[in-house]
């Protein structure tokens, strides 16, 4: 059983490397041959139009997928630090907690809100209040929710407000401290204000942690991640560093894209 | 804009149109619903209210005709037999524990002779009673009857019942004396008067070392002849005065009704006649002072006697041995001295309560009520006094709903949880329809199962040797709170798996999502984060499931065992074991036979209210529960 997914001394400098990957619901094909590495500490941002398989390419990095019938890889495989995550051999729930998610609408346990963040390290069995305390505030801090919340842990995590309960979400995912950050159009459902903090939050994740980000928001792109992937109809057109792909696309489609010619 | 001149639809007439009809059905359609139930509201309690004034009459005349005051002696009197029956079942207990064997043999040997009987009695009886025809008798007739006979004696060894105490010798020439018997005889086969005899020996050998217990027990029961003499005249000149009273009542009852009537009739003939009868009707005051005067000289040789009593029954206690050596028979001798202290107390005090007591102290209605609510008592229809006391039927309906419960929540929220959570596709298709399809029987066919195959399967197996440790085992009646609690569970079971597992449905898929993606395993994302969010739901399902307990009457009717008394609680969990009554049960038995109008037929409607309140505030706290807000 391999349970040691933290990074290896040897392993090359990209944290996710997917190779010539395919995947289906069933037989509908949703991605298509698609290799892409993705650099450590930085900030990639998946883009493309509804359908183009950005979401699934997400949920392929923690196998998230599996939770439907009938979705496998049909081709190509994904390494994280080197060690392909589809052996059989794998830890899944290790997995999950070195690769952390946050999804597009927040939603956070009907529990206090100490209780949410401290989820991950119950279910690895700690039980010392000191460790969990010492966990929560510093993912809190993290998630740059620490002022709003210190004074009330132990109310409903579901009396904040939708921000705020995004960036509990997010402090949720880190508090076992993953190498890796999931996002799944994480301010799809937030209002501008709240928006900008998690995109401020996220410059400051980026020290800890490579963060991938699935997004329909062109501007949120550009503002965010250092590197840009464009995905069209499960297909990976380009990838590139952001002003780079923004600013002189080497594909036509791409650039029909970033200019607003079709989408 | 406002519009002034509105065009109407061109289908409306007279201001009523198409639309409106249609909403006007509906409205009404839910209207009559809400209007019923009003109804029924209105029906229950006008029909009960009039019960606590018509109880507080009656208790009123138990006090002025002096029947409270001879219970004072009354009560002690039936604390002193109870004491006495307990003191003796712990002596039989204790000889019949040292003689088990030959008790066991001598049942065993007797209840197989007896099931042979049953089983051949009928073609014995035809064949000894054309016997006793003599020559009348045809001979073919004869020899067939004689082949019948053959035929059902040989079917009747085929299947008799076990017998672990006999030696297999024993049996086989018990066996073979009754299969040779004459068909004339009518005494028993020599074994089982031979074991039936061994018995008796072995009881009256047992019985000489308890001579002195004997002698104990004697004393107390024959301490008590003083007082059940005096109680028992008493009671003749009370019950006198109680029916010249009720007498008065129902005179003067119908004296009012004429006099009212006389007020409304417009014909002066018609009034002056119904004046004229009620005038007749006028009934003479019932003497009561003469009776009570007589009644208070007792007081005195009544307070003597308690204190002779206890005296009497405090030196006689004292010699009671202070173990006994068979288990059942310590568990009673304990019991009997545990009851010994309030009886002692009760004696103490009663001299005191019979000087206090006066006839002419007012029945206030608060103490109707109060004799309601806290009466320990429900007896009916009886020659002395009725008394409506609602708690042995409260505690008997929370007694069998505690067990339903406590069989119904793990089995009906374990099924809910394996089933929402674990199981396969195929399971779930056929675990489903199979649970629900509890609902559709019928709770008197459950009923008459309760009784015929669980109760006897209960009782069997609560009569085997190895299984004496349980408290309360070998089970004495059949029907009994357990197994009421057991179907009423079965029932209850369909209610809470549907609703525990339409709130387990309901949680959110994110938070399933939200759990496996930080690493939860399945056990884990169940327990942790979708059974605690179903949490209130479920609980809402069992109290719906308690709500329907509760209601239950068809199945508490027949397998409850309806005896109204409090359970025994000296005998532990054992008291779960004991025949109930129910406040649902009541009124189905009861309500059928009363008087119409009776305090009694109302003294059950105020129950039926009671019960109304209770199922409706278990139901209004589950809605809370279920519309409580998840996000």
């Amino acid at each position: 059983m391999v349970t040691d997914l933290t990074n290896q001394a040897a392993a090359p400098p990209a944290a996710i490397q997917i190779a010539n990957l395919s995947f289906a619901y069933h037989a509908k094909p949703a991605l298509r041959d698609i290799t892409l590495d993705l650099p450590t500490h930085q900030i990639t941002a998946l883009i493309g139009t509804s359908g183009s398989g950005k979401s699934t390419l997400l949920r392929c990095c923690n196998r998230i997928n599996e939770r439907i019938a009938g979705a496998h890889i049909t081709a190509g495989s994904i390494h994280i630090h080197g060690i392909d995550i589809n052996r059989p051999d794998i830890d899944l729930q290790e997995l999950r907690r070195r690769v952390g998610m946050v999804f597009q609408k927040y939603n956070p346990f009907p529990k206090s809100i100490f209780e949410n963040v401290v989820f991950s390290l119950r279910l690895s069995g700690v039980r010392k209040r000191s460790e969990l305390d010492e966990a929560a505030e510093r993912a809190l801090h993290a998630a740059a929710l620490w002022g709003e919340v210190k004074d009330r842990l132990d109310t409903s995590a579901l009396g904040l407000s939708g921000g705020q309960q995004q960036r509990l979400c997010i402090a949720r995912a880190i508090a076992s401290q993953p190498d890796i950050l999931l996002m799944d159009e994480p301010c799809a459902a937030l209002d501008p204000i709240a928006t900008l903090k998690i995109e401020e939050l996220l410059h400051q994740l980026k020290q800890q942690f490579t963060i991938i980000i699935a997004t329909h928001n062109m501007a949120q792109a550009t503002r965010c991640a250092d590197h840009t992937a464009f995905l069209y109809l499960g297909k990976l057109i380009e990838f590139a560093p952001t002003i780079q792909l923004f600013n002189t696309p080497h594909h036509p489609q791409t650039l029909a894209y970033v200019t607003g010619s079709f989408g | 804009m406002p519009q002034t001149d509105q065009v109407p639809h061109r289908f409306s007439k007279h201001g009523f149109s198409l639309e409106k009809a249609i909403r006007f059905f509906f409205a009404s359609n839910a209207g009559l619903t809400i209007v019923i139930l009003l109804l029924i509201i209105a029906f229950l309690l006008k029909e009960g209210l009039g019960f606590f004034p018509g109880y507080r009459r009656e208790l009123q005349v138990y006090r002025i005709a002096g029947l409270e005051f001879v219970d004072l002696s009354r009560s002690n009197l039936s604390a002193h037999e109870q004491l006495a029956s307990v003191l003796n079942r712990a002596y039989f207990a204790e000889i019949n524990g040292l003689c088990t064997r030959e008790l066991k043999r001598s049942q065993e040997a007797a209840a197989l002779f007896n099931a042979f009987s049953d089983r051949s009695s009928a073609t014995r009886e035809l064949l000894v009673s054309n016997l006793g025809a003599g020559a009348e008798a045809h001979p073919d007739l004869l020899a067939t009857l004689r082949k019948n006979h053959a035929a059902s004696i040989h079917q009747a060894l085929a299947a008799l019942p076990a017998t672990p105490h006999l030696t297999s010798a024993e049996r086989a020439d018990l066996l073979q004396s009754i299969a040779t018997r004459d068909v004339t005889a009518t005494d028993d086969p020599p074994l089982v008067a031979s074991l039936a005899q061994q018995y008796a020996a072995a009881q009256q050998q047992q019985s000489v070392p308890l001579a002195r217990l004997r002698e104990t027990i004697d004393a107390f029961e024959a301490a008590g002849a003083d007082l059940s003499v005096l109680v028992s005249d008493m009671t003749a000149t009370v019950t006198a005065t109680k029916e010249a009273i009720q007498n008065a009542d129902i005179l003067n009852k119908g004296r009012a009704s004429l006099l009212a009537a006389a007020g409304h009739a417009k014909d002066p003939a018609t009034r002056e006649r119904l004046l004229t009868d009620a005038r007749r009707s006028l009934a003479a005051n019932p003497d009561i002072d003469a009776p009570m005067q007589a009644l208070m000289l007792h007081k005195p040789v009544c307070c003597a006697a308690h204190t002779a009593l206890r005296q009497a029954c405090a030196t006689i206690l004292e010699q009671l041995p202070p173990t006994l050596s068979q288990p059942e028979a310590q568990r009673l001798l304990r019991a009997a001295r545990s009851a010994t202290g309030p009886f002692l107390a009760n004696l103490a005090n009663t001299p005191q309560r019979i000087s206090e007591w006066r006839h002419d102290q007012p029945v206030p209605l608060s103490a109707a009520i109060g004799s309601f609510l806290t009466g320990k008592d429900w007896v009916t229809g009886g020659e002395w006094q009725d008394f409506y006391g609602i708690l042995p039927l409260l505690v008997g309906s929370l007694m069998i709903s505690l067990v339903a419960l406590c069989l119904a929540i793990p089995a009906g929220v374990g099924a809910a949880i394996y089933i929402n959570q674990f199981a396969s596709l195929m399971e779930q298709a056929i675990v489903k329809p199979v649970i629900e399809f509890i609902q559709a029987v019928p709770s008197v066919v459950l009923g008459f199962i309760g009784i015929l195959v669980f109760g006897s399967v209960l009782r069997d197996i609560s009569q085997l040797d190895a299984l004496a440790w349980v408290p309360g085992f070998p089970i004495e009646e059949r029907l009994n709170i357990f197994t009421a609690g057991c179907l009423l569970a079965l029932m209850s079971i369909p209610t809470i798996f549907s609703l525990a597992e339409d709130a387990l449905n309901n949680v959110p898929a994110a938070y399933a999502e939200a759990s496996d993606a930080l690493g939860a395993s399945r056990l884990q994302t169940s327990f942790r984060v979708i059974i605690p969010a179903a949490f209130s739901g479920i609980l809402a399902a069992v109290l719906l499931g308690l709500g329907r307990v509760i209601g239950e009457t068809m199945v508490v009717l027949l397998v409850a065992g309806n005896r109204i008394k409090i359970p025994d609680f000296s005998s532990g969990i054992g008291a779960f074991l004991q025949p109930s009554h129910t406040l649902t049960g009541i009124i189905a038995q009861e309500l059928g036979e009363v008087p119409l109008g009776s305090v009694h037929y109302q003294a059950l409607f105020v129950v039926g209210i009671l019960l109304f309140a209770i199922v409706l505030g278990i139901n209004a706290t589950a809605h809370q529960f279920i519309s409580r807000p998840r996000n």
